[in-house]
Formats: C-alpha cells, structure tokens, sequence
C-alpha cells in the first residue's frame, strides 16, 4: 500500500492471536494449551483402556510394561486412561471455578465502579474475603458439604471474587473517566446500558488477561485441594488426587506420583505463559 | 522389576536427609519410639485413641494383663482375684510393692477412685460400658479390691486389661483438673511422664522402683533411662529413620515396606499372630438398596477380598474371609464358613432371581430403583484403595457403589448420621463378645451399631453371652450370635490387619503385642546394647 498526498500511513495493526504466536514461548504454550483441552474432551475416543475398571493383578506396574506404556495405577489401571480423564476433570474444575468466581467478582467489580454508594461496602466486603486462604475455603466447604468436586469448585471460586472484583474496579474506574462515557450519560442512557454497552467491553481485555492467569492458579489449587483429599471421591481420576495416592509410594512405584505431577505442573506452566504473552498482546501500551 | 526399583530407593531414603527432629542419632540409653499421630490427650478416662493407649500403658498398669496370646488374662496389679459363685463379684488382691511416679504407695483406695471415675458421667468416658454393669466397687482393705456388678459379665476382666481401667493417682487428677493428661500425669506404669511437647514428641523417664511388670514379660523392670514417642507423620522419613538408627522402635510402618525391612540386616522385625484390628463394610439393614439381604449376599459374594487385600496390604494383612479372626476367643467356624466367598457369576444369579435386572447403564434396577449405595469412611490411603477397588468389582455385576470419605475431624460426626447407606471401618477388639457387643446391640443405635441392626434374638444372644455363668454357655450364646449376624450378611469383611513392630539394630526385646493395637504395651524386656 502506498500513501498518497494527504493520506497517513497506518500500518495494519495484527491481530491478538499474531502477536501471541510471534512468542515462541507463548506459541509454544499455546499449542499446548490446545492440545490438552483437546485431549480431555476427546478423553473417551483417546483412552485406551476404561478408567474404571480395574486390574489388581497389574497395580503398580512401571512405565513400559506390556500393553502400558506410562505402568498403571495401584488399582491396575492404565496411567494413560487415567491421566486423560483426570485432564478433563481438572480442566473442567479450573473453568467452573474461573466462570463461576469471575463472574460473581466482575459484577460485584463493575458495581463497586458504578454506584459509589455501595463500593466501600463490597470493596470491604472482598478484603475480608482476600483475607481467607483458598485452602482454608476449601476444608470449611468440605466440612459442611462434604470433600468432592462441587466443594473444590466452590472453594475455588469464593477464592476468585475478590481478585476479580478488584481488577474489574480498577479497570472500570478507569473507563468510567472517558469522554465517552460522560457523553452516554449526558444522552440519558440507562445505567443497565452503559454497564452493558461502554464499560463491560472495554474492560474485557484485563477480564480475559486476568481470567487466563487464575486458570492455572485454580488448577494448582484445585490439584491440592484434591491431593488433600478434599476433591474428587473415587472412582473419579483427577490428577492432584492421583498424584495424592501415588505419594505413599514414593520409593516403590514413583511414576503413580511423579507423572500426574507432571502434567499439573505443564498445564499450570503453559496457561501462565499463555495468560503473560496474552496480557502483552492486549495492552495496547504495547502494540506495534 | 519393581522389587528392585523399591529396594534401590529404600536405599537411596537411607542416604536422604531427614526432618530435623532426625537430624542426630538416637541418644545413648533413650529409646526413640516413632509413631504417627499425637493424642489429643493422656488421660485414660477421655480418651479412646490408640495414640493415647500405646503411651498410657507405658505409664500406668491395670489390674490384670493380657498375654501374647490375646486370650489370657495374667497378673496385674492384682496378684490374683477370685470370682464369686454368681459372677457379680470379683475380689481383686493387690500387689503391696506398688507405687506411683511421686512415691507414693498405691493402695485399694487408687483402684477405686481410678475406676469410678472412669465410669461416672461426668468424666464422659465414650467406653465407660467396658466396665460392666457396676453395682458398687469397693476397698474391703488397704490391699483388697471388691467389684460388685448388678448381673454377670464374662467379659470384665478382658475389658479391665485395656488401658481405660488404668490406676492412676487422685491428688494428681485432683491438681491439675482438665489439665490431668495434658500436662501432667501420675501413674505407677514403667515409665513417668516429663514432658510433652503436643505434635511433637512425649518423653518418658524410667520409674526408678518399678518392679511390678505383668508376668508376660521376663523382666518385669524398665531398662531404659527414657522414651522419647515422637511424632514423625511421613512414613517415608520413619522408613529412613529406622534403618539409619535415627530412631529405634515404631510399629507405623507401610504394609508396601515390611518385606524390604525383613531383608535390611540392621532391623528386626516381630510380628504378632494373634493382632486383632479388622476392617469391614457394614449396611444399613433398614435403607434401600441395601435392606434387601439378597442385594448384600451378592455384594459378598461379588469382591475379590484376596485381590483386594493383596494390592492394599501388599501381602501384610489376612482377608477377612470370617467376621472375627479365628484366633479370638469365642470364634465361630460354622459362622465363618456361612460368609460367602469370591464368586461373581453367582452374585449376578442372586440378583437375577432375586429381580435385580441389568438397566441400560449396567446397573440393576428392581421395581424403578437403581441398585445404588452410599458408602461413607474416613479419609485414608488405605480405604480409599480398597474402597475403589470394591467398587470395581461390584460394578462387574451390576451394583453402584457411591463413596464420600470424610476427615476424621467431621467424619466420627457424619458417621453417626442417618445419611449413608453403608460404611467402612476399622476396629480392636479383644474376644468375640467385645466386638459383636458393640456392634450388634440393637441399644447401641445410631452408633457404633450403625447398621441399625434391631434384632432381639442377636440382643438375648449376646445378654446371654456377656451374663453366663459358665464358659460353654458363653460360647454357645457369642457363637449363636455370629451365626445370626452371618446368615443375614450385615457386614462385608475385609481384611485383618497385621502387626508388625520393626527396630532397629541397637534395640533388643522389642516384641509386638497389639492389645487395642498398641504394638509395645508395656515396653518391658526393651533394652539398648549400645
């Protein structure tokens, strides 16, 4: 493209999944990422074996015996089957946990941005809750409703508000001193609308920045909740329970711990990385 | 492969670097005894813990003693005793050389005030029933105890062996209140109370005039200065600490790790037969599903108790192929043979004729309803592994087990609910009568017989076996009982846990024993050669 006379030269700006992938690292975790999103949703076409049938006589077996190729657990079932089924089941409580507490927290956020009546009260409100470790949500909800994985869910997303609440106010403090919101005002527009119009979309950047990083948080959490024995109950494979009942036998069948351990730590690595390269990509600060 | 592999990094444990509380040797002339939880509390008449028992028969005596057998009851701090031709009175001689940790002398007064005490409701004893139907205990002299109950109770000098009945000293419980336990104790057991640090470790010093020791032992005098019981919560640094003669007793020891530790020249291992600590599955005859004996025969008939009990205890445990272990006294062959053993494809035929029919899932359906239950335990390893495992097998045919496993700090309180359908537990006992009593009483609803099992042929039974005066007729009632509760598969038997007792290789005359799971009981004929 040539400039004519008069006409200024704006490059085309690429787009946020161009700049992710400019990032090896970034790309990297990216491919990543997808691969094991789609391997847990395709977790019953890819697994070789039931995840719940066991075999006692094979429990324990190292990597590379006959017919399993990551051993088998201490029930005898195949450390494969298991660890894409757990994938799915820890994935699966990272996004309950970061959709249910982030949306909870980005509500109660715009509110305390909004209405400047209540957001010393709902700010107040967050601190006391930032004051509560996650595991210490975790063991009072299992108390009361028992160890499972609607009362990680739970735990981990009580955890998420108050984080949420405060990124969506800043942001949305932030917005709400724009022109254009004045502007909306002025033209009598409903609160609802503006909400929903002007100052929910231009705060999803730090929403979605934000959302990715707590995935991995939440899945680190989630992953010790479970190794707690506060997760998932049997049969259900989840990896910070497998890895939990792998740690008895350390010195023995080291892989029943050491692979789910692994994988936690690889996923939990590739959304951060995702979650950093997805801020640059965002922050128009840095967008060239 | 794997033996190997496990050996190699049992190896490797000796060379790692353990806590710090590990960091030194054990020191000269102190036993270092490792366990894996702490008490909550020392006092005999509170607590039920077997982390309470395994130190206060260290630092009390009862007044009788049960030998390695499990079976007979020996010398105390009674000499001998009598019991009267009715069975309501036992007269207990004391020993006239006893005395406790301060010095001073003990006499009948102590054995009194200890057991009413036990038994008075306001202590709050969980188990103050162990001590029979008590009319009135008195001292008849300085020396003579006299045990009065309102009808007979076989069972009573077993149930006084356990450290429930220990003597301990009034002014001490006098001084320091709530706090006896806690902070201090008196007894007249081996070894005196200094100093306990709670989570941490509990030390002992040698009773300095202890001579008393119960005739099981050959030498009935402490010979260690001190016992340090330490509490040391990772089975992989106890491991270490034992074959690095870091530490020198525990009986805390993985079932994975008891054949490696045989094969390690610098640990003995004792094991004790006669260990009586089973696991078991009981339901809720009256909850649905499982109210259906034909649903619980088939559950029976449906788990591997061998497979299972092989890759839980790794060899180290009996499945429970019986309700009580064979070698108990009051046990019941013909009650053992009536537990249905391993076949699956007769599991499905009961529930086929039975009208349990295969549902589009594989689960069995009857009249709309899923054969479906709720199982609740406590959270550990190792009911977690068999429990996946049961419920693998009962999936084969056609049953759906649900399982909720809870911490120990709210799961006693879950467990004494109406909310499940069955559960899965572990438990001591001394004779057959000891464990049936408990759980099969219907007067012992919601908990611990939380099988809400209401029978009242099992309650005349086992009336009849706590009452009767002579012993063919208390076999006769406990064993009637067993058949009762078998034919009607109130339970699933598990396993039978064994005991192991490893030290290490300074240490001599450190042998298991296992009463109410307690490895060392009174730690006599312990010494250190070095």
């Amino acid at each position: 493209m040539s400039a004519t006379a008069g006409e200024i030269a704006i490059p085309k700006r690429p787009g946020v999944l161009a700049l992710i992938l400019r990032d090896p690292a970034a790309a990297v975790a990216a491919a990543f990422a997808l691969a094991i999103v789609l391997a847990a949703v395709f977790a019953p076409w890819l697994a070789p074996t039931d995840p719940f049938d066991n075999d006692l006589a094979k429990a324990m077996q190292p990597p590379g015996s006959e017919g399993l190729p990551l051993g088998a657990d201490t029930q005898g079932r195949d450390m494969i089957t298991r660890l894409l089924f757990g994938l799915r089941v820890t994935l699966l409580m990272g996004v309950a946990a970061v959709a249910a507490g982030g949306s909870v927290g980005a509500l109660l956020g715009f509110a305390a941005a909004f209405y400047k009546k209540i957001d010393g009260f709902i700010m107040r409100l967050m601190d006391v809750l930032l004051s509560f470790p996650a595991i210490l949500f975790g063991l009072a909800i299992a108390a009361i409703f028992g160890p499972g994985l609607f009362s990680v869910v739970l735990a981990l997303s009580i955890a998420t508000v108050p984080l949420m609440a405060r990124i969506v106010r800043g942001a949305a403090l932030v917005v709400m001193q724009q022109d254009y919101i004045e502007a909306a005002r002025a033209q009598g527009m409903s609160d609802a609308r503006l909400i929903r119009r002007h100052l929910a979309p231009n705060c999803l950047s730090p929403i979605f920045v934000f959302a990715t990083l707590r995935f991995g948080q939440v899945i680190l959490l989630g992953s010790a909740l479970s190794f707690l024995g506060l997760g998932a109950q049997p049969p259900t494979a989840e990896l910070g329970a497998m890895a939990s009942e792998g740690r008895n036998f350390l010195f023995f069948a080291p892989h029943i711990a050491v692979i789910p351990s692994l994988v936690i730590f690889a996923v939990v690595l590739a959304f951060n990385v995702l979650g950093d390269a997805l801020r640059d990509a965002l922050d128009p600060r840095l967008r060239v | 492969m794997r033996k190997i592999l496990g050996t190699a990094l049992l190896a490797a444990a000796v060379a790692m670097p353990v806590a710090d509380a590990l960091a030194q040797a054990a020191p000269r002339n102190t036993l270092v005894v490792m366990r894996e939880i702490d008490a909550e509390s020392y006092d005999p008449h509170r607590s039920t813990a077997r982390g309470a028992g395994e130190v206060v028969y260290m630092m009390s005596d009862t007044l009788v003693s049960l030998d390695w057998d499990m079976r007979t009851v020996r010398p105390g701090l009674a000499e001998r005793w009598e019991v009267s031709p009715d069975g309501k009175t036992y007269t207990f001689h004391l020993r006239r050389d006893v005395t406790f940790c301060d010095g001073r002398p003990m006499t009948a007064d102590d054995v009194v005030y200890s057991i009413q005490r036990w038994v008075d409701p306001a202590t709050r004893s969980p188990v103050r029933w162990r001590a029979g139907p008590i009319k009135e205990i008195r001292a008849r002299d300085a020396h003579t105890v006299e045990y009065e109950l309102t009808e007979p109770f076989g069972e009573l000098l077993y149930q006084l062996t356990l450290f429930f009945a220990s003597v301990i000293d009034k002014n001490t419980v006098e001084r320091l209140g709530q706090n006896f336990g806690v902070q201090g104790f008196n007894g007249t057991g081996p070894y005196c109370w200094a100093s306990w640090t709670p989570r941490q470790e509990l030390v002992l010093t040698r009773h300095p005039t202890y001579s008393w020791g119960p005739p099981i032992y050959q030498n009935p005098r402490p010979q260690v200065e001190r016992v340090i019981w330490r509490v040391i919560p990772e089975a992989n640094t106890r491991l270490a600490a034992i074959q690095t003669g870091q530490a020198d007793v525990t009986q805390y020891i993985p079932e994975i790790a008891v054949n490696q530790l045989r094969a390690v020249p610098t640990v003995r291992m004792s094991q004790q037969p006669n260990y009586f600590w089973d696991h078991f599955m009981g339901f809720k005859v009256d909850k649905p599903v499982v109210n259906d004996p034909a649903v619980r025969r088939a559950i029976n008939l449906a788990v591997n108790r061998n497979a299972i009990v092989q890759a839980t205890w790794f060899g180290q445990a009996q499945p429970a192929d019986a309700y009580l272990n064979p070698n108990v006294t009051g046990f019941d062959p013909e009650a053992g043979r009536m537990v249905p053993q391993y076949n699956p494809d007769e599991a499905r035929r009961v529930l086929d004729a039975a009208g349990w029919t295969p549902g589009a899932d594989g689960i069995r359906v009857k009249n709309g309803e899923r054969a479906s239950f709720l199982v609740y335990g406590l959270q550990t390893a190792v009911a977690r592994r068999y429990l996946e495992a049961i419920q693998a097998d009962l999936r084969r045919v056609g049953i759906d087990m649900r399982v909720q496993l809870w911490d120990a700090t709210v799961g006693w309180g879950r467990l004494a609910t109406q909310e499940f359908d069955a559960f899965v537990m572990s438990y001591p006992y001394i004779s057959a009568t000891d464990g049936f009593a408990l759980y099969f009483d219907s007067r012992n609803r919601p908990t611990p017989n939380r099988m809400n099992w209401n029978d009242p042929e099992t309650d005349a039974l086992l009336q009849r076996a706590k009452t009767a005066l002579s012993e063919a007729d208390r076999l006769a009632a406990i064993q009637a009982a067993q058949r009762r509760i078998a034919s009607n598969y109130v339970w699933l038997p598990i396993a039978r846990e064994g005991l192991w007792v490893a030290a290490a290789q300074r240490v001599e005359g450190a042998r298991a024993h296992g009463i109410y799971g307690v490895g060392l009981y009174k730690g006599l004929d312990i010494r250190l050669t070095r």
